[in-house]
């Protein structure tokens, strides 16, 4: 029992260095996600889009891509734009990718996963924003 | 991460320590062009620390409590080489019901692909994390219901053919894609 309680501990040790060891890029992160959310603002990200459908699912993924915060924040920029007149799909395609999709978080991910992992995923990620994003509202669009 | 398999134990390593410097220098050269922005930019930074930092707690004690309790020959088997479909479940159920940033996960994900996680389940699992059970209340109010029904199932169904799709490529390529070795 007592060797169990050694190796537990020695186990919580291993991943709280694990922890640490990445604890000055994360800060780093932090500390961009902070210049994001201040010099990135909700109307700086709400006149990207034209009301042109195409153009707007596009902008929406890529402003979706650099905006940073919690989900919740992106509904409700998402309602406030469907209510200046963006497209659903633009709309889908922004509340997407804001949770799928992160430049920030770019260079700590490819640190722990390596370049071509990160590339892949954040390519994959990004074609299916799209897709995903424009297949909702088609199918929404059909049962209503 | 460092290894917490206590077989093989990596040397101890601070990593992005430049960058955490970077980012510093970027406070400083902002903070005089424009102080009161920079300043902002600081109390939200403090604020997602404040909001990451109990989740981190989380991941260090999952992670130690996953390395104790769990074989890491049984683990590769239910999500290494030879997992079946339930191994894609754990990696989209995983995903869905995974709070916060996504990258305070990474530690924790890094941990178990060395205990032989496959790069496809990780892919289905933060894309997975786009479905936010505690918030689909909110999106219903804002899209409504059918939007909110299809998004999620789509979500899911993409996270899951992204998964499939790495999986492919790296059997093509026959190595792992995120390997150091690889790069």
């Amino acid at each position: 029992m007592k060797s169990e309680k050694r190796s537990y501990r020695r186990s919580l040790k291993n991943a709280t260095l694990g922890i640490v060891a990445i604890l000055p890029m994360m800060l780093g992160i932090v500390g961009l996600v902070g210049i994001f959310r201040a010099f990135i603002t909700r109307e700086m990200l709400a006149s990207l889009f034209t009301g042109e459908a195409v153009h707007d699912t596009l902008i929406g993924t890529f402003a979706g891509m650099i905006a940073v915060g919690q989900a919740l924040v992106s509904y409700v920029l998402g309602g406030e734009l469907l209510g200046q007149g963006v497209s659903l799909y633009a709309v889908a395609a922004f509340i997407l990718a804001w949770v799928t999709l992160g430049v920030v978080q770019l260079p700590l991910e490819a640190e722990v996963f390596g370049v071509r992992f990160t590339l892949l995923r954040n390519l994959l990620a990004f074609l299916f924003t799209i897709v995903t994003a424009v297949v909702s509202v088609w199918s929404a669009q059909w049962l209503m | 991460m460092a290894d917490v398999t206590q077989k093989s134990p990596r040397r101890f390593r601070l990593r992005g320590v430049k960058f955490l410097g970077g980012v510093l220098v970027l406070y400083a050269v902002l903070f005089f062009w424009r102080e009161a922005q920079t300043l902002t930019a600081m109390r939200f930074a403090l604020e997602v620390l404040e909001e990451i930092v109990p989740i981190l707690f989380v991941v260090v004690f999952l992670a130690g409590a996953l390395h104790y309790w769990l074989d890491p020959k049984k683990l590769a088997r239910h999500l290494g080489e030879d997992a079946g479909w339930h191994a894609w479940l754990i990696a989209l159920g995983a995903g869905i019901l995974s709070h916060g940033p996504m990258y305070a996960w990474y530690p924790m994900i890094e941990d178990l692909r060395r205990h032989g996680l496959r790069d496809g389940y990780i892919t289905a699992f933060f894309y997975a994390r786009a479905v936010k059970v505690p918030l689909l209340p909110m999106m219903v109010y804002y899209f409504g219901w059918f939007f909110t029904l299809f998004l999620s199932l789509y979500i899911v169904l993409a996270a899951w053919i992204q998964g499939l799709i790495v999986e492919r490529i790296e059997r093509r390529s026959g190595r792992c894609l995120w390997s150091k070795d690889a790069e």
